[in-house]
């Protein structure tokens, strides 16, 4: 198997309170079939045998649906290779690389606990707010007796899809979560009971959103590392929640 | 003492030991007879009571549910339910809890409760609701799970199961899972293993993800109204037995490394399987079995540990650094023919082995279910082409899973339809192009049927101590059928633990819950600061990671896909070597003050060698054949899994002493609804 | 290690805690501020073009339309009632338009945090980056051109003609008396290319404050707007180009 030498300057950041710098080591033996995370793993192991301390980074399911991990490489959340999560990134697919730089998804909404694993809970207070359906364990009618068109189920899955990592607001140069919140507004217009909340849900959410993300220029970033691919016209979601709502002033 | 003194330790009679406890137990005698062989006959001391309903098992759960005693709406809040895990039955039992009143204090170490690994179901979700015309019914659902689980499940609670799946799709549907639909706008199906009809609800390829995401959401509802409190980032490192009742749990901030009581009326564990202790698995990185293996060590017993599903179509290991065997859909079964050379040194790429000299096993074995057989069949068929020598890749370690003749028949296109996400996947991590190479897939280890013993009510052999999902037991015997893990998981969340959890608070006092510094609890505080500080006491050493690597090889190795005598007692030897070098060289860089994933690693690996020695322990002890625990001296002359309903018909579970003993408790199985009998795929 | 009570709630979810700190005008509102007011500037930028288009049929065309202007409505307007009317909601939209695009603009740097991005690489991204230094450029341009061909004064070419007192405009003359001048020509030029990209990338931005979800609305919004864009730059900065040739004089 052929390996390849790759010039790693990775993030470390003590706590949440310190300053945080690059450090560089090399890995000289990457092969291309290393996930990004797996040259991190390999990477982590080498420190351990120097008697340094590991890095600390998140993953978990290692497929990419979990959502828990995401680091930036070379300023890319996720890394080089468009719409995949940082787990899926194979060395094979970034070309002539020698030297990567991995940090961590940066956003203010995002405080780093630790090297390159940060806190996201910021997103889990968007969902918390209006990202829910009020329906109580039980009481839901047959769910064949609620029809729903099979293109409406195809496009409320495409943005159900979201797996809620945060590289579209590590991405956006504004620091905004639109691609996120409006993947879940989206989703929850089309579904049943979904639709009963939707003026609520949207006022909610874009509360939510100010209080903690940026605005949206339309820098279209979000779209380009999105693991998920969901595309932009969940940030228009939004404000179409958002204004619908406001014309309404009712609930659902 | 010697190691091997300590190996029959292990496994030890019970004379001596007080366990105090009524319920059964039959009694190993390793010296007279050579362990795993000579039992005291199970039916001669009492048994342990499962508490299920008498009488017919397809009413047995509208009869139970009748009895359930209740609590007065407005004394609800005075309840404390602990709940540990965010997955799909602890959010779901934690949302479903806090809708009716109760105060629940829910825990996951993750950031979020939406990365639990029920995220990563793929496939789908069964209900048994009967609706299309291909002879689905409540009993085909039973007899399907009852048989795919080779009688060693609980009938009534598959009958439950069974039942409450109706409205799990409504309710799952109703709180934001957009299930596939039809043209007309009805609810799509489609097949799965080990079932000839079609009942299989889904979201392409991502039902896990749907249905995680929508319980999460109605667990952040509930947060949202302050009946929830959410504590992310925090593992459960211990349980708090007092009086005899699960009052608490001790836990650690993984961001701050502070240690925490948390008390409450009832504690339910929802924390999931344990295949991650064969390493290489297609479980997710975090997933262990601490919080299920420290409650066994605080008495909950734990039921057929060696019950493990190797899943047939994972991703086959080929490099060292490869951190998991990826699952690629059982629903890929539906299309692809899986196959294997006929000649061990076929040298050539499979495109060019022509159809003669290729041999389809599984359809040649198994004409009347072919690709789409149970996962335990499918798994050990495949390691037996492997071992064989009949093995595909450059490692030899894997079969093929064809596509070309779905692809002529039915189109790229469709093809792309169903399985676009997954070949993408399979494209991602292997490189190749399963559109025009055929892929490369191996037995991986994947879901675990063993997990704490529970009643019918889903209580542990410790009061108060509930369990739901994977981390228990109940459901599938020795093999789990495709898409009724999500079922399961949503049952025991939505439809069985808010039910039966208010029954035994019902009988608590109301009076505030154990106070943080009972005695109780600062022993568990006290013990568990003590395994991190032991943990943490050695300056040099080896990575918790290396060690975990090492455990999964003599799992994979010893009690795999199949097992004998003869590998199960080197896996229990080298186990006990592990234990003892661990301990003596694991190294856990930094300090325990702040997130540490070294220190995390560490104290799961610890808990998961301990399970692996239940695990081997349990193995051993079962002299017969079943489902996913296939023993290689108890099988037909055609190599097919020999069970032995005479002496083995029931579950093992077991206890551990203090001392690290194992005593195996007997709860008998009967089976009314759906008779004993071989299980059969041709 | 210290313990601490389940009471303390450590490691808990916090819920709504951002809640406090959400500022107002809300972003939504600024958004909406500036998707409307931009709605009115691509208006006016488009009469304002169609208008310009005059000069094409000589300076009769050019200034019985710019002393049209002035008395629009009248005998019921009072004369450049019209014209007042629209330099005030022009005026008021600037303001509010450039408010908000620094507030928001301001509010993006904060939630963004101190680590920024290198190379943002689409299309998109550039032309969003270019909004606020375009727009800046646009709003210094305003006040150059009001000056020049409006009030005559600063900047204006040494031959300015104010306008005569029975109304006449002499619009035509001024035009050629300015863009004779090269830089004054250069720099309409550029400012006609940053106020194209400014409308293509806000015209697009509208589509997503305004929530056109549809995929075919998308589709021909974005069409449209570079369409608006394309016809702006090549109806405005041709002018300037053809007479720095002499083609017009």
């Amino acid at each position: 198997m052929s390996t390849m030498r790759v010039e790693i300057e990775i993030w470390r950041q003590e706590g949440p309170e310190d300053r945080g710098a690059f450090e560089t080591h090399v890995v000289e033996d990457a092969t291309p079939e290393m996930s990004l995370l797996e040259l991190l793993d390999r990477l982590n192991d080498q420190l351990a045998e120097q008697g340094i301390e590991p890095i600390a980074f998140e993953s978990d399911c290692r497929e990419g649906v979990c959502g828990a991990c995401g680091v930036t490489v070379d300023d890319r959340p996720h890394g080089p290779v468009p719409n995949t999560p940082s787990c899926r990134q194979h060395l094979r697919a970034f070309g002539n690389i020698s030297r990567l730089r991995i940090e961590p998804l940066r956003s203010a909404a995002f405080p780093v606990i630790r090297d390159l694993v940060v806190d996201r809970s910021a997103m889990d207070r968007v969902i918390e707010a209006g990202g829910t359906v009020d329906v109580a364990a039980g009481t839901a009618p047959d769910a064949d007796d609620l029809l729903v068109g099979h293109d409406d189920a195809e496009v409320a899955l495409d943005f159900a899809a979201c797996i809620g990592c945060g590289a579209c607001v590590a991405a956006c140069p504004n620091g905004a979560a639109h691609l996120f919140a409006g993947a879940k507004l989206a989703h929850l217009a089309l579904i049943p009971h979904g639709k009963m909340q939707r003026g609520e849900r949207g006022h909610a959410v874009l509360n939510e959103l100010d209080a903690e993300f940026g605005p949206c220029s339309t820098y279209g970033e979000c779209v380009t590392v999105c693991p998920a691919g969901i595309p932009l016209e969940a940030v228009a979601a939004v404000h179409r929640e958002g204004l619908r709502g406001l014309f309404r002033g009712r609930a659902d | 003492m010697s190691l091997r003194q300590r190996v029959k330790d292990a496994i030890t009679s019970a004379s001596g030991t007080k366990t105090g406890a009524a319920a059964a137990r039959a009694v190993l005698d390793p010296e007279s007879a050579g362990m795993g062989k000579a039992l005291v006959s199970a039916r001669r001391v009492p048994k342990l009571d499962a508490r299920v309903p008498e009488g017919d098992a397809l009413t047995a759960w509208d009869r139970r549910r009748a009895e359930y005693r209740l609590v007065n709406p407005a004394n609800r809040r005075k309840y404390t339910v602990i709940v540990v895990g965010t997955g799909l039955a602890g959010s779901g039992a934690a949302a479903a809890l806090a809708e009716l009143g109760y105060h629940v204090e829910c825990f996951t170490f993750h950031d979020a409760p939406r990365r639990a690994h029920s995220v990563a179901a793929q496939g789908g979700i069964n209900a048994a609701r009967a609706r299309k015309i291909d002879g689905d019914s409540l009993r085909r659902f039973i007899t399907d799970t009852v048989k795919g689980g080779d009688f060693r499940g609980r009938e009534a609670d598959v009958a439950r199961l069974a039942e409450e799946s109706v409205r799990v799709i409504d309710h799952m549907q109703a709180i934001g899972a957009p299930f596939a639909r039809e043209y007309g706008g009805q609810l799509a199906t489609r097949s799965f293993g080990g079932v000839q009809v079609s009942r299989t609800y889904y979201t392409r390829g991502q039902t896990g993800q749907q249905l995680q995401v929508a319980a999460a959401q109605a667990l952040l509802r509930q947060v949202h109204r302050g009946s929830v409190t959410l504590h992310t980032r925090t593992e459960m490192l211990d349980l708090i037995v007092a009086d005899g009742r699960a009052q608490g749990i001790v836990t650690r901030d993984l961001r701050t490394g502070e240690l925490g009581v948390h008390t409450g009326h009832a504690v339910v564990l929802a924390t999931g399987g344990y295949g991650s202790v064969y390493f290489h698995s297609t479980l997710a990185m975090n997933s262990n079995a601490t919080a299920t293996w420290r409650a066994h060590r605080r008495g909950a017993y734990f039921a057929t540990p060696s019950y493990v599903q190797f899943h047939p179509t994972a991703l086959p290991v080929s490099s060292h650094w490869q951190s998991k065997t990826t699952l690629m859909s059982e629903s890929l079964r539906n299309d692809g023919r899986i196959w294997v050379p006929k000649d061990p040194d076929e040298k050539r790429p499979p495109g060019d082995i022509p159809e003669a000299e290729r041999d389809y096993y599984l359809e040649r074995r198994y004409p009347a279910y072919g690709n789409l057989t149970p996962r335990d069949i499918a798994s050990r068929a495949a390691r037996t082409e492997i071992e064989a020598g009949r093995g595909v890749g450059p490692l030899k370690n894997s079969v093929y899973l064809d596509f070309r003749d779905a692809i002529e028949r039915l189109g790229r296109d469709v093809i792309a339809e169903r399985y676009g996400n997954l070949f993408e996947m399979y494209h991602d991590a292997t490189g190749e192009d399963p559109y025009t190479v055929p892929m490369r897939i191996a037995p991986g280890a994947h879901f675990t049927m063993g997990g704490l013993w529970s009643d019918y009510d889903q209580m542990t052999s410790v009061d108060g101590l509930f369990v739901g999902g994977e981390a228990g037991n109940n459901y599938h015997g020795a093999n789990r059928l495709g898409a009724n893990s999500l079922l399961s998981a949503c049952v025991d969340g939505w439809f069985t633990l808010p039910l039966s959890v208010p029954n035994y608070l019902a009988g608590v006092s109301r009076e505030a819950p154990l106070a943080h510094d009972a005695p109780e609890a600062v022993e568990a505080l006290d013990a568990v600061r003590g395994r991190i500080d032991r943990l943490m006491q050695n300056e040099t050493g080896t990575r918790p990671a290396t060690f975990h690597r090492r455990l999964g090889e003599i799992l994979y190795r010893g009690c795999g896909v199949s097992r004998s005598d003869a590998t199960l007692r080197t896996a229990l030897t080298e186990l006990a070597e592990l234990k003892e070098e661990f301990w003596q060289d694991v190294h856990v860089a930094g300090s325990g003050d702040r997130l540490n994933q070294e220190l995390e690693r560490a104290g799961r690996v610890a808990d998961f060698i301990e399970l692996a020695e239940l695990m081997v322990t349990d193995a051993l002890d079962r002299t017969e054949s079943c489902g996913a625990h296939f023993r290689e001296e108890f099988a037909t002359p055609e190599g097919e899994a020999q069970r032995n309903d005479d002496e083995w018909c029931f579950v093992s579970a077991w206890e551990t002493t203090a001392e690290g003993r194992h005593i195996r408790h007997v709860e008998p199985l009967t089976f009314e609804t759906v008779p004993l009998q071989t299980r059969d795929y041709r | 290690m210290a313990v601490v009570d389940a009471g303390k709630r450590s490691g808990a979810h916090q819920p709504g805690a951002g809640a406090a700190a959400r500022p107002r005008p809300s972003t939504f509102v600024l958004k909406q501020v500036m998707a409307v007011t931009g709605v009115i500037f691509v208006g006016f930028v488009f009469v304002h073009m169609i208008g310009n288009l005059k000069v094409y049929f000589g300076a009769e065309s050019l200034d019985s339309y710019a002393t049209w202007l002035r008395r629009v409505g009248y005998p019921l307007i009072p004369h450049q009632g019209v014209l007042w009317a629209l330099r005030v909601v022009l005026s008021v939209s600037l303001l509010a338009h450039m408010w908000a695009a620094i507030t928001l603009w301001l509010r993006g740097r904060r939630a963004r945090g101190p680590h920024r991005r290198r190379r943002p690489a689409t299309f998109s991204a550039r032309t969003a980056s270019w909004m606020l230094p375009g727009g800046l450029a646009i709003a210094v341009f305003v006040v150059v051109h009001i000056l020049d061909l409006t009030l005559g004064a600063g900047v204006a070419a040494s031959g300015h003609q104010h306008a005569d007192p029975d109304g006449t405009v002499h619009a035509y003359a001024n035009l050629v008396a300015s863009f004779s001048r090269p830089w004054m020509a250069v720099f309409y030029v550029v400012i006609m290319l940053v106020v194209a990209f400014h409308i293509e990338h806000g015209v697009r931005t509208l589509m997503q404050d305004f929530g056109a979800t549809g995929r075919r609305l998308r589709k021909i919004w974005a069409v449209v707007g570079g369409a608006l864009a394309l016809a702006v730059v090549l109806g405005n900065a041709l002018i300037p180009v053809l007479v720095l040739v002499g083609v017009i004089s």
